[in-house]
């Protein structure tokens, strides 16, 4: 039987009548048209789902949306637009980061979801909070450095000097 | 060089780039029809027998249930000369499609596909091409006298000849396991064949053309009844080029419901439905001189196609070709045949299946260099083609950075300084590729049309049929237009992606995108530019062959004061009393009966480090040296080059499908080993430019150059490390260990 469920996402509230076993990924796709959120393996796997709910980067796929009520879900489309990026998506697209973009959605909301807890983290750091991502096409070595300038500009490394 | 182009060899970022990066990009998944139903296919659970009973009452009685086809709804629909779309009597592999279901949502169409009851007596399988060859072996396929199911036979000069006159012969088998391509985006198709006399199918491809002449000619309608959309696709790496079975089976499902029908494949369906490169058994036996001259190769290849021969017809004719376009010799012998067994059908992995050979041969290579006692990179110098030479099979090689790449590589890597002087368990090892910039002969011809259209605004509309999986084509397209009008490649909008819309194009695959489809969209654009310069030639009173465009402006040549801007030009064509309306149209059909007119050439060093305890292996640093003839986007060159380290990377360490009684046992993306961010390498970027004077502004592939390079490079430096040089792929930790017992023994 469907349930009634309360959910805020992007900042936005929605209430959507949904099956308990239906997923977050599910709902935020199918249910409210959130549809930059990927849906890769389905099984937890390819980190491609990925979006940050409490400050943590989840695997949408893995987590049931009964569970998210209370709490606060954000997507790829809740942290930038083409006209006003975000400082990760702005960099993932300067550094050659975004080649078939299937995967990037869910490595910008990772990599978003590491910067906002640990501003200046070190390569060992990246390499940590992205291992369970999953690319293809770039080899994960521009979306390193990708990255890697997000939290040291350029200008603040010669500043540094 | 900067001053030569105003565009090309600028960093340019990837159009679309924004629209992916903020989660606005429409992949097949994504599209919803209204009324749309979800379809899910019964596949074989065992890998050879008789089908005796197929039960779909249950499933027709279950609410929700819209559609529900086995044999009897596809009517002889076939997928390829040797596969029937839904088996009627036999399957043969795990995971053949034998019924399917159409439904109102995902879950009922589960149910009732676990409610369809098919009862099989089952046949003994063969799993091997070992059991497939052998003298009794049940024979596959009725209509054939054994198991074999192509083959090909290469011979060029006297080989017997050149094996007497070499001092020294060497032969060596090596094999290959299974590996898998792992897309990002599943295996997916959305179909509409609601309506009467015209089916549209979305899907992710490499070629929509290909799937929308596939589609036609296996339902037995028009051409034109077919439109594919493309969106953006997830990855392709070869694997995306033809109609496969889902495409059809929504197809008919759509038919049958009168509605849209969705099918997207389940993590270890996919799996089961792409396997991306058989088991390979390749004997390669070589003769030289004393002095290091290489004088003759000769290869037996056996190859597991599986159950159906799909793609896989062309493997032998890459493999078979490529051994004797590396390097010079006098006399060359292939022998290459593809072995039906039970196994899924094979495709091809990232690399169009030269990593198994290019593994083989660099391996081969350096067990005869070491027989010399000559440096690696000596005997590659030693016998490397040069620009102007041809090739035993009449491939003339109008521009090579061969030598180029090898030396620029061997340099910047400290060659001289690393090898047979590291610490032990450390390596350095060296590859070499090469690649065609076109494929013709895989068709009939290999055709790019490209048209574009200009709004008052200057700003232009480019229509082309190549697809961008990610590596970047439509931006490399907007270049080639943008350096041609002497624009930016922001003023242009690539649309492509719809059969009904692009132009005609082969595809992008068999690395022809930058070369066949750039010459087309560089003609078209040379098109427009003509129109535009009778204007432009009208109002500065001077021939129109001495006019420039550049940076948004139109002068005479050294006059750049009297410049008029573009967007003026372009609207005062559009709105002269003729109303001459812009319009560029190119094609370009690669005039040769070869492969292609240009080639690419790469070198790559390895450098690793082997855990003696545990067999794993790092690769710490690849240094990259890749002739792209010229480099139309360095920063897209660059993650042509990233994506093929890595992706070879995988394919030499560690991937590799767990095979037992024809089932796959790893089939997940953390089972099946594949590298992550751990595993990222150190990169130098060596882009070599010979501009190929048929290239489009002298431009080759990149698309699968360096991929070819890079089993030989990994794979030496790890036999470098142990001291052991190992014939079986991946090296995974298992094998890594087993081959330094076995070198510790023999020491």
């Amino acid at each position: 039987m469907k349930r009634i469920l309360s959910l805020k996402v992007n900042g936005n509230s929605y209430e959507v009548a949904i099956n308990p076993w239906q997923t977050l990924l599910d709902v935020l796709r199918n249910e409210l048209g959130l549809i930059g959120t990927k849906k890769g393996c389905d099984i937890g796997t390819c980190g491609v789902c990925t979006v940050i709910m409490d400050g943590k980067a989840i695997l949408s796929c893995l987590t049931l949306a009964i569970e998210c009520e209370g709490h606060t879900i954000s997507t790829i489309e809740g942290i930038g637009t083409a006209e006003s990026l975000h400082p990760v998506q702005k960099s993932f697209i300067e550094n050659g980061a975004v080649q078939c973009g299937y995967c990037t959605p869910g490595i910008v909301m990772t990599a978003k979801a590491l910067l906002d807890e640990n501003p200046k983290p070190d390569d060992d750091e990246i390499k940590d909070a992205l291992s369970g991502t999953f690319c293809r096409c770039t080899g994960h070595i521009k979306i390193m450095e990708a990255v890697k300038k997000v939290s040291q500009p350029e200008d603040e490394e010669k500043s540094n000097v | 060089m900067s001053d030569k182009f105003s565009v090309i060899g600028k960093r340019q970022t990837k159009l679309d780039a924004p629209l992916k990066a903020t989660g606005r990009s429409q992949f097949t998944d994504d599209v919803v029809l209204p009324g749309m139903l979800h379809g899910k296919i019964v596949r074989s659970n065992i890998p050879r027998g008789k089908i005796l009973n197929i039960d779909t009452s249950k499933a027709e009685k279950l609410p929700g249930v819209m559609a529900v086809i086995t044999h009897k709804d596809s009517g002889g629909v076939m997928v390829g000369p040797d596969q029937q779309l839904l088996c009627d009597d036999m399957v043969h592999y795990i995971g053949d499609e034998v019924a399917a279901v159409a439904a109102v949502d995902g879950d009922t169409a589960y149910e009732a596909a676990e409610l369809i009851k098919v009862e099989y007596e089952p046949m003994p399988a063969l799993l091997s091409i070992e059991e497939a060859t052998a003298p009794d072996a049940p024979i596959l396929k009725q209509y054939y006298e054994d198991n074999y199911a192509d083959d090909l036979n290469l011979n060029y000069g006297d080989v017997d000849k050149a094996f007497s006159e070499s001092d020294h012969v060497r032969e060596d088998e090596f094999i290959s396991y299974p590996s898998h391509n792992c897309f990002a985006e599943l295996h997916g198709v959305l179909a509409d064949y609601s309506l009467p006399g015209k089916l549209t199918i979305w899907t992710p491809n490499q070629t929509a053309i290909l799937i929308q002449k596939g589609m036609a000619r296996n339902l037995g309608i028009s051409e034109s009844n077919v439109r594919v959309c493309s969106l953006n696709t997830g990855g392709a790496f070869s694997g995306r080029g033809t109609v496969r079975p889902h495409h059809l089976i929504a197809a008919l499902l759509s038919k049958k419901a009168s509605r849209p029908v969705k099918i997207i494949a389940t993590s270890d369906e996919e799996f089961i439905i792409c396997r991306s490169g058989g088991k390979n058994r390749l004997t390669l036996k070589s003769g030289v001189t004393n002095n290091g001259t290489l004088k003759v190769i000769k290869a037996d290849h056996l190859y597991d196609c599986g159950a159906y021969v799909e793609t896989q017809f062309i493997m032998p004719t890459i493999v078979g070709a490529t051994l004797q376009m590396l390097f010079k010799v006098e006399a060359f012998r292939y022998k290459g045949q593809l072995v039906y067994t039970n196994n899924a059908p094979y495709f091809f992995h990232h690399g169009g299946g030269l990593v198994p050979s290019q593994f083989a041969f660099g391996q081969h290579l350096y067990l005869i260099a070491q027989d010399l006692g000559m440096d690696p990179v000596d005997f590659k110098l030693k016998n490397a083609f040069d620009k102007g030479e041809t090739t035993l099979n009449d491939t003339h090689y109008a521009s090579c950075g061969l030598k180029e790449c090898i030396k620029k590589a061997a340099r910047k890597s400290g060659w001289n300084r690393k090898y047979g002087k590291l610490p032990p368990y450390k390596g350095i090892g060296i590859g070499c590729g090469v690649m065609s910039s076109g494929g013709k002969g895989m068709f009939q011809h290999d055709t790019s049309a490209a048209f574009l259209k200009i709004a008052e605004d200057g700003k232009l509309s480019l229509f082309t049929g190549l697809p961008d999986m990610g590596q970047g084509s439509h931006t490399t397209m907007a270049i080639i237009a943008a350096e041609t009008l002497g624009i930016a490649a922001d003023d242009i909008t690539v649309i492509s992606g719809d059969t009904d819309i692009a132009p005609y194009d082969v595809g992008a695959f068999a690395q022809r995108g930058t070369f066949t489809t750039g010459n087309a969209v560089k003609i078209a654009s040379l098109d427009a530019k003509k129109q535009i310069a009778k204007t432009a030639s009208e109002k500065l009173g001077v021939k129109p062959a001495s006019l420039i465009f550049r940076d948004r402006k139109v002068y005479p040549k050294g006059a750049p004061d009297k410049a008029i801007s573009f967007e003026d030009v372009v609207f005062d064509t559009l709105n002269c009393m003729e109303g001459r309306f812009i319009m560029g149209r190119g094609f370009y059909n690669t005039p040769t009966t070869k492969a292609a007119l240009a080639y690419s050439f790469g070198a790559q060093i390895a450098e690793v480090e082997v855990d003696p305890e545990t067999g794993i292996v790092k690769l710490l640093k690849m240094t990259v040296a890749h002739d792209v003839g010229r480099a139309i986007n360095p920063l897209a060159v660059e993650g042509q080059m990233d994506g093929q380290v890595f992706s070879g990377m995988g394919q030499t360490l560690f991937e590799e499908c767990f095979m037992e009684g024809g089932q796959i046992l790893n089939q997940s993306r953390i089972d099946y080993k594949l590298p992550r961010p751990y595993e990222v390498p150190e990169m130098e970027h060596i882009i070599v430019e010979t501009n190929d004077p048929y290239g489009p502004y002298g431009a080759k592939e990149v698309g699968e150059g360096p991929i070819a390079c890079n089993p030989h490079a990994i794979a030496m430096a790890v036999s470098n490390a142990i001291g052991y040089t190992m014939k079986e792929l991946p090296l995974t930790p298992e094998r890594v260990l087993q081959a330094i017992r076995k070198k510790n023994r023999i020491s």
